[in-house]
This record gives structure tokens, C-alpha cells and sequence, in this order.
């Protein structure tokens, strides 16, 4: 085990950043922290980092309390989300910092300190801009410049704030790939924030999704995206339909598109059922009798259709409750559906929440 | 000219295009008002001080009150500016760097000298160190003195000028933030090593540019100095408070010939300033492009 966090609060002034929060992290992992702004993933990896203080619980760094250290003895890198390179000083001297500001007797021999730094700058691919000042490179390369700097230290711990939030989109995807291999290569125990569940689901091996300064679900990218523990987490991951319904004899009744589904053993009263727009199936209605043909099955009138790609979008409503649909370009060429027609639709994932608790009541 | 080839980068608009007769006065207005109020009286300084030849000029500022003035105007920008140098970096760094309680009120008090007469300031000093004044008994059982004296004219000094270099620092301090300091805590400076590599460099224009002017106006400083001198020929008297003095005795060569050193000094002081902001513009302002 790498970092133990336990019982993490943070509050500022009256808002209440961090609340008890739990976390393990492996050694050598790439953990992501997800969350919309203000969730308190910023605030928890600066806590990591030695920037701010934690107001109670405790963190672990390898077995060693941490909370005491200081940001030096904690040894961590730390790439900051706007770069913070100094700007007076060149590429090389950027990098070099964190070796120069050793106390003496720690300190690198001047050569090495230099080999290093050479070797750092080969690693991100700008040897040849090593005489450069900050203001003179690209948003991507002085990320690239902020990593480097950070990895000189030879740090036990990455942290990396929205690292990749203030470059462009095709930028932001070559260098979170160019991370993830890094992090192969390099094996360090990293942990990342973002509010981008696209970038943390491609990179991370773990992701922990947070919100309003509580942990929402930790797991591997698949296993949150398929298998979402709260409301929030299925909200925010992806996009999703969402339908009340009531539960009673242990059926699960959508009322306003008519469809029931089992809820064996659950407690009458208000649910949220959540299907991904993908576990929504479209049938063919018989064109005769109008007849859907079997039972879970309800009536929807295509709306419009979104073909770009290999998948379409299909928006359907239900006496004007609207949802959707995507299937591959293909299917939907077979089904020979169009704007305007009408189909069968059946719910073939659906999983129930309760709407007092938000516990999983059925997936 | 300028006028109006930039009115022909605007596609020659009627709306930016003042007429010529209208351009001209107003620049010629300016020309003048500044022509009569300041190059006039400058100039006014030098023939006086030299209207009777290169000879009485010099002795004028070789006489030996003339150069014990020199020397205390010098004694006391010297400890002045100094002092009010650490003074600014650390109130800035306070303001800029940390969150506390009375901030607001701690830049208030920055600004004070800028708003309460000279006067009134050394009068405060007088009332506070001189021989009836609060502290004045405990002074003199030590056998202190402050007033009339050289510690009073640092002190009443240091009051005048003591928003110079902080004005300066704070609006650039503010625009650069802590985002530097903490990714080089985060590389395990320490907070001296930080103030050093990171934020003294980031600064250094701004603040000479703030001592430059506050020791433009340690050198020049009247009121508050007048008020706890006590006029002690060649021991308390300032230059600006000698040209005075020797002004009051109609000893006009003398006195426009020391005051023609204090124009020199604005001068020079006014010609750096320009480079400074020439050369370093973007970096005073912070307006160079952020790291």
C-alpha cells in the first residue's frame, strides 16, 4: 500500500471541501480523481501534496505518517494545472530546480544534476528547446516542461492537477496517451485530477468519483462505468435516461412511459431507473396490427435521428416524455426506422435506485 | 503626423478624426502649460545658480554647511530607503501572499503617508519623541535624543516615504499569485530559497522602480523634515532644508546652486525611471505573459 488516507476533512470557512474521506492507493497505480468542480479532488491531492492543510484524519505515505511533513521531506511532484513554471527562468533551470535547492550536503554533483536534466528533457521531447523561457513555448510543451521539473525530484508520488485541462482537444488527447505510456515506463504511483470522465476513464487504472467533498465510488474504469454505485456516479459518467418510477409487489413501474420491470424482495415506495442510452433496444412494430408483440415492451415515436459516425442517436418520446436511444448505423439501417415512425422500445439494462436513499436496489 | 496616419489605420474615420485647428490647440495648450510650470522653473534654477559664474557655484557647494547637508541628505536616504526597502517587500509579501484578519486595513495604512500632510507627520514625531512629548522623559533619563536630531529626521523619513516600494510591489505581487512559490515549495525550497529564486527575480523591476522613487523623495522630503530638524546649521539641516535657509538670507547663488543638485538628482532619477519602464515595462505591470 502506497497512501493510506483516512477520515480526510477540509473545510473552508463554512464550506465543507473534504468530509471523512477514505482512500487506498496501490504502489505504482494511476489513480484518477473525478468529480464536477467544487466535488474537493483539487483539494484532496493538495492536502497530498503539502499545499494545503488537512483540519482532521490522517494520510500515510508508505507506511509513515504525512501530514507532518513538509512538502520536501514527503517527496512529491506535484504538476500544477496552470504549469507554474518560473518565468525567469530557462527550460534547463526549470527542471533543475528542485536538485539545486537540495540542502548541501544532499545536493548532486553539478555534472550529474546537468545529465539529468539532459535526460529528463530527452524523456519529454524538448532537449531542443532547453534554453527557452517558459513564455516562448505551447501550452502542451510547457506541461511537458511542468512534468519534467516535477520528475527530477525523483519522486515516490506524482500528483497532477487537471493536468491536461488548459490545452486543446487534440493536444490533450496525444499527451494523456503519452502519460499513460509514460507511467508504464516509469512505474511511479500517480494520481491525477480531472472533471473530464472521458480522460479518466482512457488513462486511469482506478477511478474514484467524487462529489460535494465525499468519495461517490472507487473501481477500475469499467466496473464504474457499468456498474455505477449512486445516482450521482451514473449521472456523471456517460450519458444516461433516467426514469422515476414506484415499486410495490415487487414490481418497478415507470408510470410515464408505461413499462414495468421486476424489483423481486424491494421495498415499496419511489425509485430512479437508469438505462444507458446503448441497453435501450428498438423493435420493429408489426406494421399491421400495431402490436409490439410481448410484454416490456412500449410504444415510442421517433423524434429525430443523429447519424454521424458508426453510431446513430435516436431521441424517442413517449407521450412527451423524451429519451434515448444509440445503436450501431447498421442495426438501425435494418430496422428501417425513420424520423417520425413509430417502434417498440424495450429497457434491456435497467437498475434501480431508491429515491430516498440513492442505495442500488436492483441492477 | 502621428494623428493622423493613425486615423488612416482606423480606414480614415470622420468620428477619430478631429479637425487640425482643434489638434493643435489642444497640444499646443499642453505644450505650453508644461513649457511655463515645469521646463520654465527648471531652467529658472540653473541660470540662478550659475548667473554668476562656475566660480561662485562651486563654492556654494564646497562650503562646509553646504556639504554637511549633502552628506545628512545622504545619511538619511541611506538608512531610509534601506529600511523602507525590507519595510515594502515584507508588507507586500503579507498582503499578497496570505490571508489574515485587518488586511484591508493594513493597505489603508500603507496609503496614510500619501494622504496626511508632511507637516502633520512630523509633527506626530515631535509629540511622540520630542522633550514633552510621551516618550520624551523615558528618552532623556537614557539620555536619547531623537528630535532634532538625526534619528528624527530617518524616522519622520521613513513615514513619508514608506508607501513608495510597497504601491509598487502589491498590484504586480497580486497579478502573479502564489502558484510559483508553491510549485517551488512543492520542489522542496525552502521559504528563504523560495523569496530568493523565485519571488525576489520575479519582482526586481518593480522594486528598484519603487526605491528610485522613494529615494527621490527621502532626498527631497520638506515638510515633515522642517518640522523635526530644528534647523541646526551643519549638524540637522537636510538640503532641501539649507536651500531654505540660505533662501531666507537672500544668498541666491548659493541657494539655487545646492537646489540645482536636488534638480540634477530628479533628473537622473526621472531618466532610469524611463529606461526601467522602457526596458522592463511588461515585467513592472506583470503584464508579460504569465509562465
Amino acid at each position: 500500500m502506497a497512501i493510506n488516507i483516512s477520515g480526510i476533512s477540509k473545510r473552508f470557512g463554512a464550506f465543507l471541501a473534504l468530509d471523512k474521506v477514505d482512500l487506498h492507493i496501490q504502489s505504482g497505480e494511476l489513480l484518477a480523481l473525478l468529480g464536477p468542480s467544487g466535488s474537493g479532488k483539487t483539494t484532496l491531492l493538495r492536502i497530498l501534496g503539502g499545499l494545503d492543510r488537512a483540519c482532521g484524519g490522517t494520510i500515510t505515505f508508505f507506511g509513515e505518517a504525512a501530514l507532518g511533513l513538509t512538502p520536501r521531506d514527503r517527496q512529491v511532484g506535484f504538476v500544477f494545472q496552470h504549469y507554474s513554471l518560473f518565468r525567469h527562468m530557462t527550460v534547463r533551470d526549470n527542471v533543475a530546480f528542485g536538485l539545486d535547492v537540495r540542502p548541501r550536503r544532499d545536493r548532486l554533483p553539478r555534472a550529474v544534476i546537468s545529465e539529468r536534466v539532459a535526460r529528463l528533457l530527452e524523456l519529454v521531447q524538448l532537449a531542443p528547446l532547453a534554453d527557452r523561457y517558459p513564455a516562448q513555448l505551447s501550452g502542451g510543451q510547457r506541461q511537458r516542461v511542468a512534468l519534467a521539473r516535477a520528475l527530477a525530484i525523483e519522486p515516490k508520488v506524482l500528483l497532477l492537477d487537471e493536468p491536461f485541462g488548459a490545452l486543446d482537444a487534440k493536444v490533450r488527447k496525444e499527451l494523456r496517451r503519452w502519460l499513460r505510456r509514460l507511467h508504464d515506463e516509469m512505474n511511479i504511483t500517480s494520481i491525477f485530477v480531472t472533471h473530464d470522465q472521458e480522460e479518466a476513464l482512457e488513462v486511469a487504472d482506478r477511478v474514484v468519483v467524487m462529489n460535494n467533498g465525499r468519495i461517490e465510488q472507487v473501481g477500475a474504469p469499467g466496473e464504474v462505468y457499468d456498474h455505477p454505485a449512486s445516482p450521482f456516479v451514473y449521472d456523471f459518467l456517460g450519458n444516461v435516461n433516467r426514469f422515476e418510477c414506484i415499486i410495490s409487489d415487487g414490481t418497478a413501474k415507470i408510470v410515464s412511459i408505461g413499462l414495468t420491470m421486476p424489483a423481486i424482495g424491494a421495498e415499496p415506495g419511489p425509485a430512479l431507473a437508469f438505462v444507458r442510452p446503448h441497453d435501450i433496444e428498438l423493435i420493429r412494430l408489426d406494421a399491421a396490427t400495431g402490436d409490439a408483440g410481448g410484454g416490456g415492451v412500449a410504444c415510442a415515436r421517433v423524434r429525430h435521428i443523429h447519424a454521424i459516425g458508426p453510431t446513430a442517436r435516436i431521441e424517442l418520446d413517449i407521450e412527451g416524455h423524451r429519451f434515448e436511444a444509440v445503436m450501431d448505423q447498421d442495426r438501425l439501417r435494418c430496422l428501417g426506422v425513420r424520423a417520425g415512425d413509430w417502434c417498440g422500445v424495450r429497457l434491456t439494462r435497467p437498475r434501480l435506485f431508491s429515491s430516498n436513499s440513492a442505495a442500488l436496489i436492483q441492477e | 503626423m502621428l494623428a493622423k496616419s493613425t486615423a488612416s489605420a482606423y480606414g480614415g474615420r470622420p468620428a477619430l478624426q478631429d479637425p487640425a485647428w482643434l489638434r493643435w490647440t489642444l497640444i499646443g495648450t499642453a505644450l505650453a502649460f508644461l513649457a511655463l510650470f515645469v521646463a520654465l522653473p527648471l531652467l529658472t534654477v540653473f541660470i540662478e545658480a550659475l548667473h554668476r559664474g562656475f566660480g561662485a557655484y562651486f563654492a556654494a557647494l564646497v562650503e562646509p554647511d553646504a556639504l554637511s547637508a549633502m552628506w545628512l541628505t545622504l545619511l538619511v536616504a541611506g538608512i531610509a530607503v534601506p529600511l523602507n526597502l525590507v519595510f515594502g517587500i515584507l508588507s507586500a509579501w503579507a498582503i499578497t501572499k496570505f490571508e489574515f484578519l485587518g488586511k484591508s486595513f493594513l493597505i489603508t495604512l500603507i496609503d496614510l503617508p500619501f494622504s496626511v500632510s508632511p507637516v502633520i507627520s512630523g509633527m506626530v514625531y515631535v509629540l511622540l519623541f520630542g522633550l514633552h512629548g510621551w516618550f520624551g522623559p523615558w528618552l532623556r533619563a537614557h539620555d536619547l535624543q531623537i528630535v532634532f536630531a538625526v534619528p528624527g529626521l530617518v524616522l519622520a523619513t521613513i513615514f513619508v516615504t514608506f508607501p513608495f516600494v510597497a504601491r509598487e510591489l502589491i498590484p504586480l505581487m497580486q497579478s502573479q499569485g502564489i502558484e510559483e512559490e508553491e510549485a517551488a515549495a512543492s520542489l522542496g525550497a525552502t521559504g528563504w530559497q523560495i523569496f530568493w529564486r523565485i519571488t525576489l527575480p520575479n519582482i526586481r523591476w518593480a522594486l528598484l522602480y519603487g526605491v528610485l522613487l522613494c529615494n527621490a523623495r527621502a532626498m527631497g522630503e520638506f515638510g515633515a523634515v522642517s518640522v523635526v530638524s530644528g534647523h541646526v546649521r551643519g549638524l540637522t539641516n537636510t538640503m532641501p532644508l539649507h536651500v531654505e535657509i540660505l533662501y531666507n538670507e537672500y544668498n541666491f547663488v548659493a541657494a539655487f546652486a545646492v537646489a540645482s543638485l536636488l534638480a540634477l538628482l530628479a533628473l537622473v532619477t526621472l531618466a532610469v525611471k524611463s529606461v526601467v519602464e522602457w526596458r522592463w515595462g511588461e515585467d513592472i505591470s506583470g503584464r508579460r505573459d504569465q509562465g
